[in-house]
């Protein structure tokens, strides 16, 4: 009898830690379900010492863009990340902040494409507009393929006058695009996503013109002489950018 | 001698300059009409006959301000109002509509007040009704106390939810339950919980209207929470919203409208957000599709949105009231394009606006626009029209139910060789507000052919030839 029990209770130990084992299992492998109430901007100020890990977000949107892109993850909860940081200036952005409209030349074609860019602060719309360029991306996400509209900057890595508050180690494999930690398309890269993104027509770019900042304030910024650049990332992001 | 030529040149010069502008402009304003039009704090707007005179008044709310029932005399817009309880000025009101909840051909007012920004509140709501003894508040009989909205809300629509002619109040409350009032055996009852739409959420805007059933179904836009439309099933409501893509979940709520944007004879849904995309939800194979773009959903500190035919040429625009930045205005072109026009009068710079509603209150066949302002500074009411200088033609439906009331969620559409071109007979729509209970329509040129159709809203539709133009034609219900 007390054999019986014996064996009843090894088998049963075995049992107990073959349970644990899979219990273990499963929440190693559960994937972060997104729902509206699962808090996106904690997630990325969570994830932050990971994207930086020398803490320098300087002109990091690439870093960002990555990061995001490699979760497993819905389209809808892509947009949703996306919305969280400037992909000027690196800062994270706080949720429900209202986005500029704005448009950007197209990489491919020259036209010009509008959409809403969601930034940290003015001078980075500024900045974007003038210094960045659209390209069509394509990507599988858990919920299937969709093609989006990204921002994106002629590849910085050669340059002499790369800007010395960027980590350019973010970015660059000598002179290449490095593609562990960033995103590219064509030797472009890939700095943010540009939301809501379509062919401008007449009213939109006299929309964007019209309006105080995109159109008055952009104007002035964007034809000041670099040493006179303030504001936003003052002169780091167009170093980075600009031709 | 020079400087008098110079003088009279100079006149001259303004004179044609000050009419090349306000040929220029959209709007007119004739924000002077209003009688003592003081800096307040104003809410929602309703559009209603408060005295049975067969007329229509702006019912304005006051925030700590008195309700004014603004009629239309002598030329003048006058607070029309004596009686204490509609008054109210102790209360804080913010969202109002106006329907027949007693079957007696009049309608009754529901003031949804406010005194906290979210959960319980301190002041119930009041519902007035225009008895022999003049305006009484049905919330404060003894029967109906322990049915009381102590929860702080929004907006209210009326709903003829099993198409008899007897309105029930949707009241979008926000941090606690969604109220529905009915009045049976002369008590007002709480039917949300069992109806099943007693639900927790951010409520702000909420309209109701022919949307999908054929019936009065509701939509409602909220903060903080996915957007809800109700399918009206037998009288009893299940959320469709997540299935037909209009719940929206990472958007804030506000103004909101039914229109027939792509002029083809159905209601769809025009919502906008606060700081985000304004959506215009298209039916297109059992979803909804926003086929908003650049400039119209252009992201603003949005407040009421009201669809119309301003300027009587046929086409609706869409008038979107902002608070502490301009509004916008935009006429709906054919295939859904959204053309901006640029306005002066009406563009508030510095308006904080916070409702609006129209009617064709002088009588005169062209649309009021009156538009409240308050919330973070008392500024006074503005009120504006369309500067139409060529001649126009209209048509005016005024759709009653069995009950003579005006029949709120109906649908008319007029048909003719150039359109079928629907309209909501407005059960609370905007943010906080409602509007005439009439069609109105601008006839376009070479337009011939009229008919008109009324779904009522037990769903049984009626067909009405047109003979002639320019006037309000009631119709009845058999």
């Amino acid at each position: 009898m007390r054999e019986i029990f014996n064996i009843f209770c090894k088998k049963f130990k075995a049992l107990k830690t073959f349970f644990i084992f899979l219990l273990i299992t499963f929440f190693c492998f559960i994937k972060p379900s997104y729902s509206k109430d699962f808090n996106y901007y904690d997630d990325l100020v969570k994830d932050w010492i990971k994207i930086f890990p020398d803490q320098n977000r300087n002109a990091a949107g690439p870093k960002f863009f990555k990061h995001i892109l490699d979760k497993e993850i819905t389209y809808q909860d892509f947009i949703e990340y996306n919305k969280l940081y400037c992909a000027v200036s690196g800062s994270l952005i706080s949720p429900n902040s209202r986005p500029d409209f704005v448009y950007l030349k197209s990489a491919e074609n020259g036209e010009k494409i509008c959409g809403f860019y969601h930034k940290c602060c003015f001078p980075c719309s500024c900045d974007l507009m003038k210094y960045s360029q659209v390209k069509n991306m394509k990507y599988k996400f858990s919920d299937g393929e969709k093609e989006f509209t990204v921002l994106t900057i002629k590849n910085p890595c050669g340059k002499k006058d790369f800007p010395r508050e960027v980590n350019r180690n973010y970015f660059c494999n000598g002179e290449v695009l490095d593609n562990n930690q960033v995103v590219s398309i064509d030797n472009r890269l890939v700095i943010g996503l540009l939301h809501n993104s379509s062919k401008c027509n007449e009213q939109s770019i006299a929309a964007i013109d019209k309006d105080e900042y995109t159109g008055a304030y952009c104007e002035l910024r964007n034809n000041a002489p670099l040493e006179q650049v303030q504001g936003g990332m003052g002169d780091i992001f167009i170093k980075m950018a600009r031709d | 001698m020079v400087i008098k030529y110079l003088l009279k040149l100079f006149l001259v010069l303004i004179f044609f300059v000050s009419i090349n502008q306000s040929k220029a402009d959209f709007f007119k304003d004739i924000t002077s009409l209003i009688d003592n039009n003081d800096f307040r704090l104003s809410y929602g707007v309703s559009v209603t006959d408060i005295n049975q005179d067969n007329k229509y008044e702006f019912v304005v709310t006051g925030f700590g301000f008195s309700n004014l029932a603004l009629s239309y005399q002598n030329g003048k817009l006058i607070n029309i109002n004596k009686n204490e309880i509609f008054d109210d000025a102790k209360r804080k009101t913010i969202g109002v509509a106006a329907c027949d909840i007693d079957q007696d051909g009049f309608e009754e007012i529901y003031f949804l007040n406010t005194d906290t920004y979210s959960g319980e509140k301190k002041y119930s709501d009041r519902l007035i009704d225009n008895s022999s003894n003049g305006f009484v508040d049905l919330f404060e009989k003894d029967i109906n106390k322990k049915n009381l909205n102590l929860t702080a809300g929004r907006s209210v629509v009326c709903v003829d939810r099993n198409g008899n002619g007897k309105y029930g109040i949707y009241v979008a409350n926000y941090g606690g339950p969604t109220r529905f009032y009915e009045q049976s055996s002369r008590q007002i009852q709480d039917l949300a919980e069992q109806l099943k739409i007693n639900k927790i959420t951010g409520g702000r805007a909420v309209v109701a209207g022919n949307i999908l059933s054929g019936k009065t179904d509701i939509f409602a836009a909220n903060e903080r929470g996915k957007n809800f439309l109700y399918y009206n099933s037998d009288g009893f409501f299940q959320d469709i919203a997540k299935d037909y893509k209009v719940d929206d979940p990472f958007e804030n709520g506000r103004g909101t409208t039914l229109s027939d944007i792509l002029y083809r004879g159905r209601l769809d849904i025009i919502t906008s957000n606060w700081n985000g995309y304004h959506r215009a939800f298209v039916l297109e194979d059992n979803k909804f599709k926003d086929i908003a773009t650049p400039t119209y959903n252009i992201p603003s500190r949005i407040r009421t949105v009201i669809s119309a035919d301003f300027d009587n040429d046929g086409y609706d625009e869409i008038f979107m009231n902002n608070i502490g930045e301009p509004n916008k205005l935009f006429k709906i072109k054919e295939n859904g394009f959204f053309e901006e026009i640029n306005i002066k009068n009406a563009y508030e710079a510095n308006g904080l606006g916070t409702g609006a509603a129209v009617a064709d209150i002088d009588d005169d066949g062209i649309l009021e626009l009156l538009i409240a302002h308050g919330e973070s500074g008392m500024q006074p009411l503005t009120m504006y029209k369309a500067d139409i200088k060529k001649d126009f033609n209209y048509l005016r439906i005024k759709p009653l139910n069995k009950f003579g009331a005006p029949a709120r969620g109906a649908t008319v559409i007029l048909r003719s060789n150039l359109r079928k071109h629907a309209k909501t007979i407005d059960a609370g729509s905007g943010y906080l507000c409602q509007m005439e209970p009439v069609a109105h329509y601008g006839i376009r040129e070479g337009e011939k052919n009229i008919s008109i159709d009324v779904i009522w809203t037990n769903g049984l539709l009626e067909t009405f030839n047109v003979n002639e133009l320019n006037k309000t034609i009631k119709i009845r219900q058999k």
